[in-house]
């Protein structure tokens, strides 16, 4: 589903934010990408929705050349990719409801579609109830859901998640990953970018951690660092 | 972007699009009256610079098919002799028509329009020459027949008034050309308010088109609403632009149709309208397209 050889990124500033990197994500699969700020993990993502172009290298999204895409191919990548941010990226002036028909209307679908499925995205993030509220009357995790039915409303092959749950209480960020594992559950591809230790360990699944832009290590069922995760779930 | 998507109108998308424009448009209300009132000034100025030049057109070119050429004929030449001139004239394919006005006529006609005003009983003997009248079917023939006709032995002397009109129309072309740099220049500036005001939008909207170039909207679809801003502000322009010359053409026509009597003035108000209009759209398209476009090239 996700392919990188050889990539490389370095920002116009000079600054390396990708070093050589190789990985392969299967369909379906459930992936943390993990590692200290400013070591390249949103530099990644950028590159799969075409936010960022590689210096270097090939990068390949469901078949597609992502890495040499015309920019009037663009739209129709990102209609195959659901995004979600740590600051939740939501219009404030717009109900939770609006805020998801957004992603839809202005990529042209039909009202009658619309209306089919938004409810069906609100359902799956569990908000049907409130979707006649504005962003400022729910709370972090409410948002993050709205977010993301916002992300999947589309019906996306992947997720990708930048630090979804940094603004989140320990609760609320226990709801969204259960949430995130669900839509993983129905075939979505899932990418979570984050530092949180707690949630990783907890989770085990694959694991790929960065370091310096380069990739540190890639463990099937890992830990947030090697061989140090029962040390790590430890209370206190 | 389905061509179905195309043919069936879609109430809801249309809805949502005209909420997006009206949402725009209603942000930067005052910026929006400043675009609207460059637009009107402009057009305003173009729509009376139009009305003079049309008229000043229709009035010479009305004159210029109206030009007689007074063949003043020598005084020892009596009706009878010169009645012959006038199958001279009809051999001539140049040559419209030819009407002969005896001295006696003259001074009738004379007469007549100078109004009791002009004595005659002053006059001793009648000063008038006998007269043709001569018209040439192309004005711009004027000269050459004229030059003809005073060959002949028994004309004195050939008059027009073709330079006068020539020149006329000649100052008519530059001060066309003139006010029409001046309307260029007006409609670049209008264009650079209107750029600016969406600017503003552009702005103020930039998590919004954040979000539709995330979630995949083409460059085109996020370009719409805020083409449709400048657009609705350039016919608001114009039409209170025509409102204007509207009613200045109600105020000032008549009073110049009745002091200027020999000018026809003559306004095709719709199509000018029209014309108008779309100069105001265009000006807003062209504007909100570069203003929008820089934008997005990410």
């Amino acid at each position: 589903m996700i392919r990188l050889r050889g990539v490389s990124l370095t920002y116009p500033n000079g600054t390396r934010a990708l070093d050589d990197v190789d990985l392969e994500i299967e369909k379906g699969t459930f992936v943390f990408l993990v590692g200290h700020s400013g070591t390249g993990k949103s530099s990644l993502l950028k590159l799969l929705y075409r936010e960022e172009v590689p210096t270097r290298g090939e990068v390949v999204v469901d078949g597609i050349r992502v890495d040499t895409l015309r920019r009037g191919r663009v739209p129709k990548l990102r209609r195959n990719i659901g995004v979600v941010f740590q600051d939740f990226k939501l219009l404030s002036h717009k109900t939770v409801w609006e805020n998801v028909a957004f992603a839809l209307q202005v990529t042209g679908t039909r009202t009658r579609d619309v209306m089919r499925m938004v409810p069906r995205a609100l359902d799956l993030v569990g908000l049907s109830h409130k979707s006649r509220m504005f962003p400022s009357e729910l709370s972090g995790g409410e948002q993050q859901r709205t977010a993301i039915a916002r992300a999947l409303v589309g019906n996306p092959k992947i997720l990708l998640c930048d630090e979804p749950t940094g603004n989140l209480d320990p609760s609320n960020t226990t709801e969204i990953m259960e949430l995130l594992q669900r839509i993983n559950l129905k075939g979505t591809t899932v990418v979570v970018a984050t530092h949180n230790q707690s949630t990783v360990d907890r989770m085990r699944r694959r694991v790929v951690r960065l370091e310096h832009g380069r990739i540190l290590h890639d463990d099937e069922r890992g830990y947030y660092f090697r061989g140090l995760g029962q040390t790590a779930v430890l209370p206190g | 972007m389905t061509n179905e998507a195309i043919t069936s109108v879609d109430l809801g998308r249309l809805r949502f699009f005209l909420g997006e424009v009206l949402t725009n448009f209603t942000r930067n209300a005052g910026m929006q009256f400043t675009a609207i009132g460059t637009v009107a000034v402009t057009i305003v100025l173009l729509g009376a610079f139009l009305f003079v030049r049309d008229t000043i057109q229709t009035f010479g070119a009305g004159v210029l098919s109206q030009i007689e050429i007074a063949v003043y004929l020598k005084d020892d030449v009596d009706d009878a002799k010169a009645k012959d001139l006038a199958s001279k004239f009809a051999g001539d394919p140049r040559i419209a028509s030819a009407s002969y006005v005896p001295k006696k006529d003259g001074l009738k006609r004379m007469k007549a329009v100078l109004g009791p005003d002009f004595d005659t009983s002053l006059l001793t003997t009648n000063p008038l020459p006998n007269t043709y009248k001569v018209r040439v079917k192309d004005p711009d023939s004027v000269p050459a027949v004229a030059r003809w006709i005073a060959k002949d032995p028994r004309v004195a002397k050939t008059d027009y008034a073709a330079d006068t009109v020539q020149k006329l129309l000649k100052a008519a072309t530059v001060l066309g050309r003139v006010g029409l740099a001046l309307i260029i220049l007006l409609s670049i500036s209008a264009a650079i308010v209107i750029a600016n005001t969406i600017r503003l939008t552009v702005f103020a909207r930039r998590r919004e088109i954040a979000i539709m170039q995330l979630v995949g909207a083409t460059n085109m679809y996020i370009r719409m609403p805020f083409i449709a801003e400048g657009m609705l502000a350039g016919v608001l322009g114009a039409g209170l632009a025509i409102g204007v010359l509207a009613l200045a053409e109600h105020q000032v026509v008549p009073k110049l149709a009745s002091t200027l009597a020999f000018v026809t003035f003559r306004v095709n108000e719709l199509t000018l309208s029209l014309e108008l209009l779309a100069v105001g759209a265009a000006v807003g398209l062209i504007a909100s397209w570069f203003s929008v476009g820089r934008h997005l090239r990410t």
